[in-house]
């Protein structure tokens, strides 16, 4: 398996470790309510088709990545830093 | 205690640095011992090396400022400007690594990059071999997983990654081909064990190294 | 063989053969082949000598020596002899070379021939003609298909008795050498733009498109000469013979830069992405590989396309008796004819169910060889092949089928059934079977592609979909895309080469198509003989036979995956390679369903078996793993020090002195001296992250469970880290170097997992915040100085400017100084021994020396050094939790660290470590215990029961994390999680440990055994 990291090029799968789904948010603040951190912590959806994860580019740039990735085939769609969908994301919220 | 510092050795100190290859490296002739060596393995001495890591969106005015007091243009992320021992390699996003001759020769860039960017000693951090020869593509390729082919990369070029598991980061100086090669500290030995066991059978000559 | 070769022979050497040995190659040909009969190779097969030639495998040169019996089957231990002359070989399992080079379990048809080489064969007792277990096969109703799940079912008892160690004794292929393994192995990376898999007539055709237009190319082929079945055959290209082709193919690959040849080359997996693994047999075909030479090397090959020209396996006929020594696929007699110049058999009989095979009768004839007969089971020969056939003197049955074979440990004779149900008896000592060839569409399905059935030629061949499209495209060319004939070979070779190239970037065009001469493919496979006498096998290395796969049928294993499982079909070393899809036939026989119909078999990595050497490469003994060595190495290296391995760091453990024969003696003794006067201990190994930035202050307050911003500047504190699930991450230290720069310690074993966190929580949680990490583990140098005289000793080294008394540098006190005239340095005032102490940091190139001017400063103050282990006793002394109570089970709450919580503010895991499992009153927390029975010796690991509780998982109380013998005491003392401990001071409980049989009444106390108010901290 070859990932592209947006800084460094197409690597090996060894150079990165694996966190998981890209979708939950952190619920920030004194204000979030456990039961929505329990979701944040626990679930996650296991679809079989595209799914954006987190990935480490943990021997290159040290750069969290956010991978859209097929599971039924492992054919990458695109790899994105983690810290710029972050940005666009708070632009957006 | 002051927000940074550079370490730098006073003429007034005793202290002896000891190089992180010091132990490992023996130089002269080894390997293969037939026909002129493949490769030429320079361990290098204590020069400076800091990492600037820029503040968030301020990556042009620490590049204008390394211009306007250095002439050190900021490379793109996988590219390095480097003239002789001095100058800059992209390290990682809005991460570079500024090289020079002394440690003490980075010592101005705390004040003239205050507010744009953090600057961190690292010149004890690194061990660094200089890795040349007509068959230093063949013995990296048995542990660097990226393709070094001049289509692929060349003078200028960078990479960060990781050499027979040991993190890594290497750039390429000139077409003869000459590599930068520089791991942790720590790693020093165990790195040198596979550079020199990935050699053996192209023939090498280890150059004398500095003590420090 | 000629007399002048002989000549030759007799005067090459010491390595000539004599007379006789040579004379031992009855069926080598005169002249042809790929070999130099004028370099003879001497060898040895089960300790006799014989003599093969350069060019020769291990099987052509056993052949050409007249060796037919060359293994026994695994199951009914039967005599077996070569089917194939390719990697595909079932029976011919050897065991190569001698002491700690001995290899099991290679096959003899890959086993490149060299002066000298040892081989043995396998699975025997106690000789190959002789074997014991030859019985088998007069049980051979009970070894059936599915006997392991019926047979040794009862009694249970017998089971580990007496079963499992017999089955263990019969069963398995080759030994292992059982010694260190001498030669070396590597591992290679490459880059691609195309990666032509074969180097056959189609390869070699998909390189030379691809290389012309200046791709880069990288070509493997598993054998050890190029040109794939274009060496087997006789074939012309152009009008000339194809050797000339071939030639000059290789001639103008070799003259381009960017092509890259790997002979000796198997590409044994498939990858996502573009990734391949192969592997190359650089030194095997030699005795010894040269020095500084790897016997193997492992390629990981990164292509942006790929041309798959594998070839084809050719397929063999299922009838009784089948696997009689000399039987064998036509392709491979071809093979030991035209490339190797050996004789299969005096007299050949030919079994085929296509023109194919007919090819074999012209080949056995021109080699000086008779055919005794050609046996077609299609209803009618082709009337041309016919008459040459019999122009020859070979009998042809059309019609027919092999109904049962005779002889003792080879073949003597066939019984043919022909059309007419009559039955006449073929004398030969070698049958050639044509049934077919198979794409080798294995590497094509590694991605979970799946073949297609093809009707053209009653195969399976590659489907669409290769690789996850154009991506990562493969496209399969030649006899693997199921375009048998050698015209189609170089067409679609070329032209799958051009397209890889094309899809690179490149201007490529398909080279000229070559004229070839014809050649007939018309077949109607034949899935087993309707009616014979004896086993009739399918899987030749597994010894499933047709019976086996009716037997499944009629107990209802029919589905593919079932059957397979059931009669372990496909399931040796050779992953069914000749067997897969003869199975699958009988099974659409025996169900009235088509091949399709029934399913096929996928294929998984490796395509043949690779050495776990390979995999190895340079990481194995003391380069198993990098190792980390700290700043005072050098000196403790010196002084004798004891290092323990504490991730990839080499940590001293202790500093033993001449007369110190216990390990205790040496730690007690360094505890001991740092309670009493100083210790100098190295904690480079801890992780050390520089923190900048406005917002840092910021950023670490929502990193760490307790307050951070309100540390002044100048100040160290104590930093918890929780994971965002409420366990415990870490704890480590943390001090404000100035108002927006921090610098955090870590422990060893987390750093590189808690850098990954901050650098998640910068990135992805908060990328707002003007935080800038650095990791400076490796920069700094960092020494614990511990001890009453500390502050004396570190005055000898810290310059004299600055003042260490107790009012300018306080407990949790930092400062930067400098040391030995000038170099700058960090001073924590950080104790993890309870004594007064320091943390020193200086720039690690000045490691060494700190090291050394601080033993010289601190020996007229009783100075030594100590290590992990001293480290370890003083802190459990201390009742700190480390890393076996931050063991991701335990919270803050648990490690007595819960008052240190921040309440007013946002942080990771602050609402999780609230949750009703982690908040349960009734959890193991710490406390210290220590023996009632003060002589009596704590084991880490042991569970607590109450004094009166039979040992169970309900009374489980919980367990002892850390022990330590304690000087300071002079008894063992422990650190433990145990349910309400904290409110159960003064108790007794057991510490069980059975496993060590260990049973201690020990009592709970606080778990800070020595100075537990600190004052010793503060001198």
């Amino acid at each position: 398996m070859r990932i592209r990291c947006p800084y460094c090029g197409a690597r090996d799968n060894g150079e990165f470790s694996y966190l998981g789904d890209a979708a939950p948010r952190r619920p920030e603040g004194m204000a979030a309510e456990p039961a929505q951190m329990f979701d944040y912590v626990y679930l996650r959806d296991n679809p079989a088709g595209a799914i954006r994860e987190l990935w480490y580019h943990a021997a290159g740039c040290r750069s969290w990545l956010v991978v859209t990735r097929d599971t039924r085939t492992h054919a990458i769609a695109g790899v994105a830093a983690a810290r710029d969908v972050a940005l666009a994301r708070e632009a957006g919220r | 205690m002051p927000e940074t510092e550079v370490a730098a050795r006073p003429a007034s100190s005793a202290w002896q640095p000891r190089s992180p290859w010091e132990g490992h490296a023996r130089p002269g002739r080894h390997g293969r011992a037939e026909g002129a060596p493949g490769l030429i393995l320079q361990p290098r001495g204590r020069s400076g090396l800091a990492l600037l890591i820029a503040a968030p969106g301020r990556d042009t005015e620490l590049g204008n400022r390394l211009a306007a007091h250095l002439g050190w243009s900021l490379p793109e992320p996988g590219r390095t400007r480097i003239a002789g021992e001095r100058g800059l390699i992209w390290a990682a996003p809005g991460q570079w690594l500024a090289l020079a001759e002394a440690p003490e020769d980075l010592r101005e860039l705390d004040t003239l990059l205050d507010g744009v960017a953090a600057v961190t000693d690292q010149s004890d951090g690194r061990a660094v071999v200089r890795v040349s020869g007509g068959r230093a593509r063949e013995a990296l390729a048995k542990g660097v997983t990226v393709d070094l082919h001049p289509r692929a990369f060349g003078p200028g070029r960078t990479a960060v990654t990781g050499i027979a598991h040991i993190g890594a980061q290497l750039w390429q100086r000139d077409a003869e081909p000459t590599y930068d090669i520089a791991v942790a500290r720590s790693f020093a030995g165990s790195f040198w064990d596979w550079l020199t066991a990935a050699s053996a059978e192209f023939g090498y000559v280890v150059e004398p190294g500095p003590r420090a | 063989m000629s007399t002048t070769t002989l000549t030759r022979l007799e005067g090459a050497g010491p390595a000539a053969a004599p007379p006789s040995a040579l004379r031992l190659q009855p069926f080598r040909t005169v002249s042809g082949g790929l070999i130099d009969r004028c370099s003879p190779l001497p060898f040895s097969f089960d300790g006799r000598r014989y003599m093969g030639v350069q060019g020769d495998t291990l099987a052509s040169a056993l052949l050409a020596n007249g060796v037919r019996l060359v293994g026994r089957s695994f199951k009914y231990h039967r005599p077996r002899g070569l089917l194939a002359a390719g990697s595909e070989e079932p029976n011919a399992l050897v065991e190569l070379r001698g002491g700690a080079r001995r290899e099991p379990n290679t096959r003899a048809t890959v086993a490149e021939l060299y002066a000298g080489l040892e081989a043995a064969s396998q699975n025997r007792w106690p000789s190959l003609a002789l074997d014991a277990l030859g019985v088998n096969g007069l049980v051979a109703p009970v070894l059936a298909a599915g006997f392991y799940y019926k047979t040794f079912m009862w009694p249970a008892a017998l089971w580990e008795r007496l079963y499992e160690p017999m089955i263990r004794r019969v069963a398995g292929l080759g030994r292992a050498a059982g010694a260190d393994d001498p030669d070396a192995y590597e591992k290679v990376h490459a880059h691609c733009d195309v990666l032509v898999v074969g180097g056959g007539p189609a390869g070699l055709s998909a390189a030379l498109a691809a290389g012309r237009a200046g791709a880069r190319v990288i070509l493997v082929d598993e054998d050890f000469v190029l040109g794939g079945r274009l060496n087997a055959e006789r074939r012309e290209i152009d009008g000339s013979p194809a050797a000339e082709w071939l030639s000059a193919t290789l001639a103008e690959l070799r003259s381009l830069p960017e092509v890259r040849l790997l002979a000796r080359t198997t590409l044994f997996g498939v990858y996502d992405h573009g990734a391949y693994g192969a592997v190359e047999r650089e030194g095997d075909h030699l005795a010894v590989p040269p020095e500084h030479a790897p016997r193997q090397r492992l390629w990981r090959i990164a292509a942006r396309q790929a041309v798959l020209a594998a070839g084809a396996l050719e397929r063999p006929h299922v009838f009784g008796g089948n696997d009689r020594p000399g039987i064998m696929l036509a392709g491979a007699v071809r093979t030991y004819l035209n490339r190797f110049g050996v004789l299969p058999g005096h007299s050949v009989a030919v079994l085929t169910s296509g023109d194919d095979g007919w090819r074999t009768v012209d080949d056995v004839a021109a080699a000086g060889g008779r055919v005794a007969a050609v046996i077609d089971t299609r209803a009618e020969a082709p009337p041309e092949l016919r008459r040459r056939a019999e122009a020859l003197g070979a009998r042809v049955i059309a019609g027919g089928h092999v109904a049962g074979t005779r002889g003792r440990l080879a073949l003597a004779s066939v019984d043919v059934a022909g059309a007419g149900g009559r039955t006449e008896r073929i004398a030969c000592d070698c049958l050639a079977m044509a049934n077919g060839w198979n794409p080798l569409v294995h590497l094509d399905s590694h991605l979970s592609a799946r073949p297609v059935w093809s009707e053209a030629i009653h195969a399976f061949v590659p489907g669409p979909g290769h690789g996850h499209g154009p991506d990562a495209g493969m496209r399969a060319a030649g006899a693997a895309a199921g375009r048998l004939t050698l015209a189609e070979c170089l067409e679609t070779g070329g032209r799958a080469g051009a397209e890889a190239a094309s899809a690179c970037g490149f201007a490529a065009v398909a080279p000229a198509v070559p004229t070839t001469d014809p050649e007939g493919v018309a077949h109607v496979p034949l899935w087993r003989a309707p009616r014979s006498r004896g086993k009739a096998f399918v899987d030749f290395q597994n010894d499933v036979a047709a019976s086996d796969i009716e037997l499944a049928h009629r107990e209802g294993f029919r589905a593919v995956e079932l059957l397979k499982r059931y009669t372990t079909l496909g399931m040796a070393t050779d992953q069914g390679k000749t067997s897969n899809l003869s199975g699958l036939g009988i099974m659409a026989e025996l169900t009235g369903r088509t091949i399709p119909g029934v399913g096929t078999t996928m294929f998984r990595p490796p395509y043949t078996p690779v050495a776990i050497g390979a995999f190895a490469g340079h990481h194995r003994g003391r380069d198993f793993r990098p190792t980390r060595q700290v700043a005072s190495h050098a000196w403790c290296v010196e002084n004798g020090a004891v290092f323990v391995e504490a991730g990839l760091w080499r940590r001293p453990a202790y500093v033993p002195r001449p007369g110190e024969g216990d390990w205790m003696v040496s730690v007690s003794r360094e505890v001991e001296t740092v309670r009493a006067r100083v210790g100098l201990c190295d904690m480079t190994t801890l992780g050390k992250i520089d923190i900048q930035g406005p917002d840092a202050a910021a950023f670490l307050d929502r990193v760490c469970a307790n307050a951070i911003g309100t540390l002044p500047v100048g100040r160290c504190g104590y930093a918890v880290l929780l994971r965002e699930d409420g366990l415990m991450m870490d704890d480590g230290t943390v001090a404000r170097l100035g108002e927006s720069r921090f610098v955090i310690t870590v422990s060893s074993a987390h750093a590189a997992k808690v850098m990954q966190h901050l650098e998640f929580c910068r990135q992805w949680l908060w990328p707002g915040l003007d935080v800038r990490m650095a990791s400076v583990s490796e920069q700094w140098a960092q020494y614990a100085l511990a001890g009453p005289r500390a502050r004396d000793t570190l005055r000898g080294i810290v310059d004299p400017d600055f003042d260490l008394a107790d009012a300018a540098l306080p407990v949790l006190g930092c400062a930067a100084v400098t040391v030995g005239g000038g170099i700058p340095a960090r001073l924590f005032r950080l104790s993890f021994s309870g004594e007064l102490a320091y943390e020193i940091a200086v720039p690690a190139g000045y490691g060494d020396a700190a090291w050394r001017a601080l033993m010289a400063a601190g020996a007229a103050h009783g100075i030594c050094a100590y290590g992990a282990e001293a480290l370890s006793v003083m802190r459990i002394e201390k009742g700190y939790p480390a890393g076996a109570e931050i063991n991701g089970q335990t919270t803050a709450g648990d490690l007595g660290l819960g008052a240190l919580l921040a309440a007013d503010k946002d942080y990771v895991g602050r609402l999780m470590k609230d949750r009703p499992g982690l908040a349960d009153p009734d959890r193991p927390v710490l406390a210290g215990f220590h023996p009632v029975d003060r002589g009596a010796r704590l084991r880490a690991g042991a569970h607590f029961f109450g004094l009166c509780a039979t040992p169970s998982l309900a009374a489980d109380e919980g367990s002892m994390t850390s022990v330590a013998y304690s000087p300071t005491l002079g008894h063992w003392i422990g650190l433990g999680l145990i349910r309400r401990g904290s409110a159960r001071h003064g108790e007794r409980v057991r510490a069980y440990d059975p496993v060590r049989g260990g049973d201690v009444v020990v009592e709970i106390c606080p778990p800070a055994f020595v100075d537990p108010n600190g004052e010793k901290l503060h001198a």
